[in-house]
């Protein structure tokens, strides 16, 4: 039943590119949206009753591809990963009716995107190293086709299509050298048998395998060093594509990573998961930074999915550590930590960067200082991306709250477990999650109050209107989501469960949730977000009741950000720049930002200063002493080897008889 | 055919093969290599007849045939009445001259002989002992490709890998099967004919022929 319904969904994703593909223009974004909807609901039900029966959906034929089986085996881990894509799927294609910006209407994008979401359906499905590799790199290849939709009038899609290429190529090199170094080492390719013989394995084979899959799925995830794509790709991308690869496709990076490391090889030692907790940490405070300084929407966004990863990646990190331990209780805590963090992560992160393409599409820019005043001028839109802001920031009763809760928890209480590794890890990862969690709030009291409030800077922001109305639905859903997962966790945690106990060895001593709040089995701790929402709302309703019974003055209404003067203009508000300021200046030596100060004097007098502009560009650290060196060192090895064929076919022969000599001396 | 005269002819034949490769590395008038070509192309016809003959293949014996019609006979009365139109044309500035050549062929044939021995213990036969000199020839052939500039070396060095293979696939399997070896021989040949035309129109586009005007080619 549910591997005839997962064939389905695969086939209504193949439709879906077929109509976008040759259906008449005026029906084209209609057809193949509807269809990879369709796929998507397919791919959703397969997804919930796995999780909910928990057996698991096996596809096996022999004949799709050569010289191997295409085998799909969706267990409960695979079916969750599957339910949040198809529902981030669902979202970001409503929202794609409305949709007219950055070429997404082209024949190209309309047959390319139903194949990226099916790719993203089915990967989690994959179980065996062909059908993963193939689906994996369908889903890499679909994605940067789907980046360069609009190349052809901005060149800054093309530079960031070869970041995106480079950095993809690279991961899925990484990938195909760790999972065929295990398929060969094991004696088969499929997954199932790999994960029996893996514990027979050589220490060395098992650990190279992990550091490989690590590079590989941490560069898709985006994590620190290898993000430098992700705040170049999804800008440039079109909205739903963002969406799309934020929402669903980092995900997987993760997915890959637990698959591998927990399923694959059942665990490790210690030192594998200090390394993904490193590469958490750096990720979590590197984007948070990053973040907080940026000054164009997306990349903000972009940067935020670099944090919010590297929490991800803390979570994963330390469950394996507890299970190396002998934790189990908490080794589940953790991921399920993480993994509801994947799920809300999904959540706000999609309907953030919809609303934000809502933005570009109403004002036509991304940049904060190029915004302003919006939330009247967009009464749906505005509040949504409200929503997500406050749900990213970890406020209560949003669902971002809960899930950095659990995490929260999960790591202090390792603290009295008595292990070095341990006692070392979870105070710094308490320590990032707490930073990051400032620097998130900071920065989405920035991207709102620039962006959302005070006054239009300029005449686009100006005239912006609302939205047509599947962009507001289609982001709106996802930010009903952030409410009512962040009042009622328990909606969702008994799935999350569910699918972290699939994971081999990680078991739970009791359920998660108690009624209407989130408990924690084994470990004291309880949180009720419901009774927390009651009393926001509460203690809300009491202070505007106070306030107005104690007021007798009439209210002054001016703009919010306006700092209380009336006849202000745009130009004394504050600059997203300027409101990045201070944490660009304490964070001096990690953001190292070249400032620029123009000023031009009157022509009368040099005393007089007629206008003085300021520019501040923050690389990214990587990008400039990691990336920019490794990339002159190869063109200049590049150059030096394009002297050696110099055209002469006498030469072309030699290297020839060389090879020949060489495979001969070799073979003998 | 007793054992020990089947082999020393085996030995004779296979041996004239390299013989006229290293010659054809020596010689520079062009006349000269074409006629090597041709005694090249019937040793190598000897080597399947005496082998056909050994082993009652037929087969083996009408490969024999194809061979020593294809590179016996058409291949060189083509390629003399080729290089005809400039006759007495010689291999003036080889890349690599005569004497280093032949130094570089008797490493070659070293080498040929030190990692050949791995195929003739694999293959087992007396006649399999014989299969680095079939290394060899292929060796030297391409050694010709590298060092030679006139086209017509270039066709002779083609041929001359093709050889080596042959007698190495002939000394190893007792040859390819009849069909392959009809269809190779005709491959080698409509190989020939392509590089002739494509060194006429050399002539007439460039007024020469050397390989290495053709730099501008390159990426």
């Amino acid at each position: 039943m549910t591997a005839a319904l997962l064939v389905a969904t695969a086939l209504m994703g193949l439709a879906g590119t077929a109509a976008g593909a040759i259906a008449p223009v005026r029906f084209r974004i209609a057809l193949s949206s509807a269809l990879t909807i369709a796929a998507c609901a397919l791919g959703f039900v397969v997804g919930a009753e796995v999780l909910h029966s928990g057996h698991a959906a096996v596809v096996h034929t022999t004949t799709l591809m050569p010289l191997a089986s295409f085998s799909l085996a969706l267990d409960r881990f695979g079916a969750l990963f599957v339910v949040i894509t198809a529902v981030v799927g669902i979202c970001a294609m409503i929202f794609r009716f409305g949709y007219d910006g950055q070429g997404l209407a082209s024949r190209t994008a309309s047959s390319i995107l139903p194949l990226f979401v099916t790719s993203l359906l089915l990967v989690p499905a994959a179980s065996n190293v062909t059908t993963f590799l193939f689906l994996w790199e369908l889903m890499a290849i679909t994605s940067l086709l789907l980046v360069l939709t609009d190349h052809a009038r901005r060149s800054e899609v093309q530079v960031a299509g070869q970041w995106y290429a480079v950095m993809t190529q690279l991961g899925a090199a990484a990938l195909i050298l760790g999972l065929v170094l295990l398929a060969t080492r094991s004696g088969s390719q499929s997954f199932a048998v790999i994960a029996v013989r893996s514990a027979h394995l050589p220490a060395w084979v098992r650990s190279t395998a992990f550091v490989l899959a690590v590079v590989g799925f941490g560069s898709k995830a985006g994590a620190v060093p290898l993000h430098v794509w992700l705040p170049r790709a999804h800008p440039e991308a079109p909205g739903p594509v963002s969406a799309l690869m934020s929402a669903a496709m980092v995900n997987l990076g993760v997915y890959g990573i637990v698959r591998v490391g927990m399923g694959l090889l059942s665990g490790g030692p210690a030192w594998w998961w200090l390394l993904v907790m490193g590469l958490g940490a750096l990720s979590a405070m590197f984007g948070s930074l990053h973040s907080a300084t940026s000054k164009d929407l997306k990349r903000l966004l972009a940067y935020s999915t670099t944090d919010n990863v590297g929490l991800m990646l803390l979570g994963v990190g330390a469950s394996g550590l507890f299970a190396d331990t002998g934790h189990r209780a908490l080794a589940l805590l953790a991921l399920v930590a993480a993994l509801l963090h994947v799920v809300f992560h999904a959540v706000f992160k999609g309907s953030l960067f919809l609303s934000a393409s809502s933005v570009h599409q109403a004002a036509g820019s991304t940049d904060l200082d190029q915004l302003g005043g919006l939330l009247r001028r967009m009464p749906v839109s505005g509040p949504i991306f409200l929503v997500g802001g406050l749900a990213i920031a970890a406020l209560p009763p949003f669902c971002g709250f809960v899930s950095e809760w659990l995490l929260l928890q999960s790591m202090l209480h390792g603290l009295p477990s008595g292990d070095v590794a341990i006692a070392v890890a979870m105070p710094i990862g308490v320590g990032v999650l707490a930073l990051t969690g400032g620097l998130t709030a900071f920065t989405f009291t920035k991207a709102i109050g620039i962006g959302l409030l005070g006054l239009p800077r300029t005449q686009d922001a100006e005239r912006a209107g609302e939205v047509g109305r599947p962009m507001w639905i289609g982001a709106g859903l996802l930010a009903v989501l952030c409410l009512v997962f962040g009042v009622a966790p328990f909606l969702v945690i008994p799935s999350v469960v569910d699918a972290a106990g699939a994971v081999p060895g990680l078991h739970l001593a009791g359920a998660l949730t108690r009624g209407w709040n989130v408990a924690l089995p084994g470990v004291p701790g309880m949180l009720a977000p419901g009774l927390v929402a009651i009393g926001l709302v509460g203690f809300g309703g009491l202070v505007a009741l106070g306030r107005h019974l104690v007021q007798q003055r009439p209210v002054r209404l001016t703009e919010a950000w306006g700092c209380g003067r009336e006849l202000q203009t745009a130009r004394m508000e504050y600059t997203a720049t300027s409101f990045g300021e201070p944490l660009t200046r304490v964070f001096e030596d990690v953001l190292s930002p070249a400032r620029d100060v123009d000023v031009s004097h009157l022509a009368e007098s040099r005393y007089y200063t007629e206008a003085a502009v300021i520019h501040t560009t923050i690389d990214d650290a990587f990008e400039r002493r990691v990336y920019r060196p490794a990339d002159r060192m190869l063109v200049r090895w590049g150059a030096v080897a394009r002297r050696v064929p110099n055209g002469s076919v006498h030469r072309y022969l030699a290297f020839g008889l060389v090879a020949l000599i060489v495979v001969l001396v070799v073979l003998a | 055919m007793s054992g020990s005269s089947y082999f020393s002819v085996l030995t004779l034949a296979a041996g004239t093969v390299l013989v006229c490769a290293v010659a054809i590395l020596w010689l520079a008038s062009i006349r000269a290599v074409i006629s090597m070509v041709a005694v090249q192309g019937a040793s190598l016809g000897l080597v399947a007849v005496v082998l056909g003959v050994h082993l009652h293949d037929a087969g083996l014996l009408a490969a024999a045939a194809v061979v020593v019609v294809v590179k016996a006979v058409v291949i060189p009365v083509l390629l003399g009445r080729a290089s005809g139109s400039d006759s007495g044309s010689r291999e003036s500035r080889p890349l690599v001259n005569v004497p280093a050549s032949l130094v570089a062929s008797a490493a070659l044939i070293v080498l040929a002989f030190v990692t050949g021995r791995g195929v003739a213990h694999f293959v087992g036969t007396r006649a399999g002992a014989l299969v680095p000199i079939g290394i060899a020839t292929m060796l030297i052939g391409f050694f010709v490709l590298v060092a030679r500039r006139r086209p017509t070396f270039q066709i002779v060095g083609l041929l001359m890998v093709d050889n080596g293979i042959a007698l190495t696939a002939f000394l190893c399997t007792a040859g390819f099967p009849f069909l392959i070896e009809l269809g190779v021989s005709f491959d080698v040949l409509l190989g020939v004919v392509v590089l002739m035309v494509l060194s006429q129109r050399l002539r007439l586009e460039f007024g020469d022929v050397d390989l290495d005007e053709l730099q501008e080619l390159h990426d």
